[in-house]
């Protein structure tokens, strides 16, 4: 059998193939009948929380896995770690269908969901660290060696003597990715691990978790509402919304794609463009204008105008600039782009329609 | 491969004992609370016999040595589990469960662990006061050494069943995420069938033949009643029998519903 290769041709160890979960909940009728109804004769309502989703991860990949609230993305996870078992489609991690084979599956991956510890409460965090190490056969050897490296990039020692219940969440969720981290799995699965924390703690997660993918080779899952770390940290991004794929590529192509919000201000020498600055290059348009100082944005309207941009979605502001100087005499120009922010809003709120997935857009 | 051997699984034993030790006003509290229940149930069963007619076949020194001990063994476990945020239904409601599922090792088996641990903590707790009991005369010896020993096998069998007992009100979580009412319904009943709060010999004849179809009076009392005479030694092994019955059929059950609870969440998620 021919290994599933991720988008940038290394072996999949992360494999996701069509993966849908429905969930069937009983749906609330109003009234005291109605009521009555319910407990005796629930009527059942079933909602797709994942939708044909398909994606892939290689070898040393960190993957952001976006989208925003009640998109499906901690569903997908639940069933790449294998807690859940989808209701179509399949999932290989590291060789073994997660949920099928559970045990085996937590001996390759560590997972921290949110704020939701596996550390035990009224214990130190190192009497955690212990149990763990005997729950996973770790050797001792081993367990000091990895709590060594890991004290060392997340000054661990500092606390964790301290009892779970009285440590801060930065400490807390610095000791759950310590404990996920311990029995050395290939395979990373982080549903907002930096939720809530400070800058200090949040840059000191992802020094570590840069060091666990380059140098350690795991493969990292990772969603987040925080675009700072999308942008330290991603190679590639999967957009999710509505329990499906709306795009699946790199920073750069989501911010070609959603990124409409870029504008050029350029400064124009009026006395070359005696006709006036229309009509505008293909695929920009005159936002703006000011005595010579024009602003040019995007043309969504007919993004596919440029000779030898067919089949882009629009222009990059790079392609813009081009344009811009080749057709007039500049004297200044600068660009204004949007945030991640900004790119990732325009992004769910756009990507509620169907799209082309696996950087295919 | 999902098992954890002994030589690894004390450390997850000893999670609730642990974690009553680094927080001594637990201690000192669960200290009190012994003291007071059981100064109150010593006074409450001498002023019975001394102020009322009683006839269930038991002296005021049996009758005293049963609460006694009743109060000692009704939550070998129950006091110190809550404690350490770590039972299924705490797991449930902040959505940590799915860690349970994330590991190598079965959550029936983790659970086990954890339920060992918790039980030879309270065992060692009523250990203790039994000893201080006795040194205050509030605790008479067993009826013979025929009756200690009965006792003893009964009660480790009854130990088993209160696992199982536990286990499959845990269980129940799964289905039901707020069971707090259910819980408390069956601990009321469970300690009531017992023998915890009375020994069943003071209860109507219907009542103990209700409790005689059920298995709640393997765990206390009957260990009890063999303790303080009530029951002749020579009715231990069908008492035992009955008892590991019990247990046999609880094991299944709670197998089954285990099998279940896996599958349902499989399907729903944590």
């Amino acid at each position: 059998m021919i290994p599933a290769m991720d988008s940038g041709a290394r072996p999949a160890v992360i494999d996701a193939r069509g993966l849908v979960k429905v969930f069937r909940t009983a749906r609330r009728a109003t009234g005291l009948l109605g009521t009555i109804r319910s407990l005796v004769v629930p009527e059942m309502v079933a909602k797709t929380a994942v939708d044909g989703v398909s994606f892939s991860a290689g070898h040393g990949e960190l993957l952001a896995l976006l989208g925003p609230n009640g998109a499906g993305k901690s569903t997908t996870i639940k069933m790449l770690t294998g807690i859940i078992t989808p209701t179509a489609g399949e999932a290989v991690v590291a060789g073994v269908v997660p949920y099928r084979q559970r045990e085996r599956n937590a001996r390759n991956v560590g997972a921290v969901f949110g704020q939701r510890t596996q550390l035990w409460w009224d214990l130190p965090a190192r009497d955690s660290f212990r149990i763990l190490r005997d729950i996973y056969g770790v050797s001792p050897a081993d367990h000091d060696a990895r709590l060594r490296e890991f004290d060392g990039l997340l000054e661990l020692s500092s606390f964790w003597d301290t009892r779970v219940r009285h440590l801060s969440l930065g400490q807390r969720v610095r000791c759950d990715l310590a404990a996920a981290l311990l029995h050395d799995p290939p395979v990373v699965f982080l549903d907002e691990p930096t939720i809530g924390m400070d800058v200090v703690v949040k840059e000191q997660v992802r020094i570590l978790l840069r060091h666990q993918v380059e140098q350690r080779g795991r493969t990292v899952l990772l969603t987040t509402h925080d675009m700072t770390e999308v942008e330290r940290l991603a190679e590639r991004v999967v957009l999710i919304n509505h329990g499906r794929i709306v795009m699946d590529g790199t920073l750069p192509e989501i911010r070609a794609r959603f990124g409409s919000a870029w504008r050029v201000h350029a400064t124009i020498d009026m006395r070359s463009v005696a006709a006036g600055l229309e009509p505008c290059p293909p695929g920009l348009v005159l936002t703006d204008r000011n005595g010579a100082t024009a602003v040019f944005g995007p043309d969504m309207a007919n993004p596919d105008g440029v000779a030898g941009l067919r089949g882009t979605a629009a222009l990059t502001p790079h392609q813009a600039l081009k344009l811009i100087i080749d057709r007039y005499e500049v004297t200044g120009i600068r660009v204004e782009e949007s945030d991640l922010d900004q790119v990732m809003r325009s992004a769910y709120t756009e990507g509620m329609t169907s799209v082309p997935v696996n950087g295919g857009w | 491969m999902s098992g954890l051997t002994a030589a690894r699984g004390w450390r997850t034993a000893r999670i609730t004992p642990l974690s009553d030790l680094l927080s001594p006003g637990r201690i000192t509290g669960r200290a009190i609370r012994l003291a007071v229940q059981v100064f109150l149930v010593v006074f409450l069963w001498r002023a019975l016999y001394a102020n009322v007619d009683i006839k269930a076949g038991l002296t005021e020194v049996m009758a005293v040595t049963y609460a006694v001990l009743a109060v000692l063994m009704v939550d070998t476990r129950a006091f110190a589990r809550f404690g350490a945020r770590d039972t299924v239904i705490q797991h449930m409601q902040s959505g940590t469960i799915v860690y349970w599922f994330l590991r190598p090792l079965a959550p029936q088996h983790y659970y086990f662990w954890r339920g060992v641990g918790e039980q030879a903590y309270g065992i060692a707790w009523a250990g203790a006061g039994c000893v201080a009991c006795a040194v205050a005369g509030v605790l008479g010896p067993p009826a013979s050494a025929g009756a200690a020993a009965a006792f003893g096998g009964t009660f480790l069998v009854g130990q088993s069943l209160l696992y199982y007992l536990a286990l499959l009100t845990d269980l129940m979580c799964f289905w039901a995420i707020r069971n707090n009412s259910v819980v408390a319904i069956l601990a009321f009943t469970q300690n009531l069938l017992s023998g915890a709060y009375a020994a069943l010999w003071y209860f109507p004849e219907w009542f103990r033949f209700v409790s005689q179809l059920l298995p709640f009076q393997y765990t206390i009392g009957i260990p009890l009643s063999f303790y303080v005479g009530r029951i002749p030694v020579a009715d231990f092994p069908a008492q035992l029998a009955a008892a590991a019955g019990w247990v046999a059929a609880l094991a299944i059950l709670s197998r089954v519903l285990w099998y279940k609870a896996v599958k349902l969440l499989a399907a729903q998620g944590g």
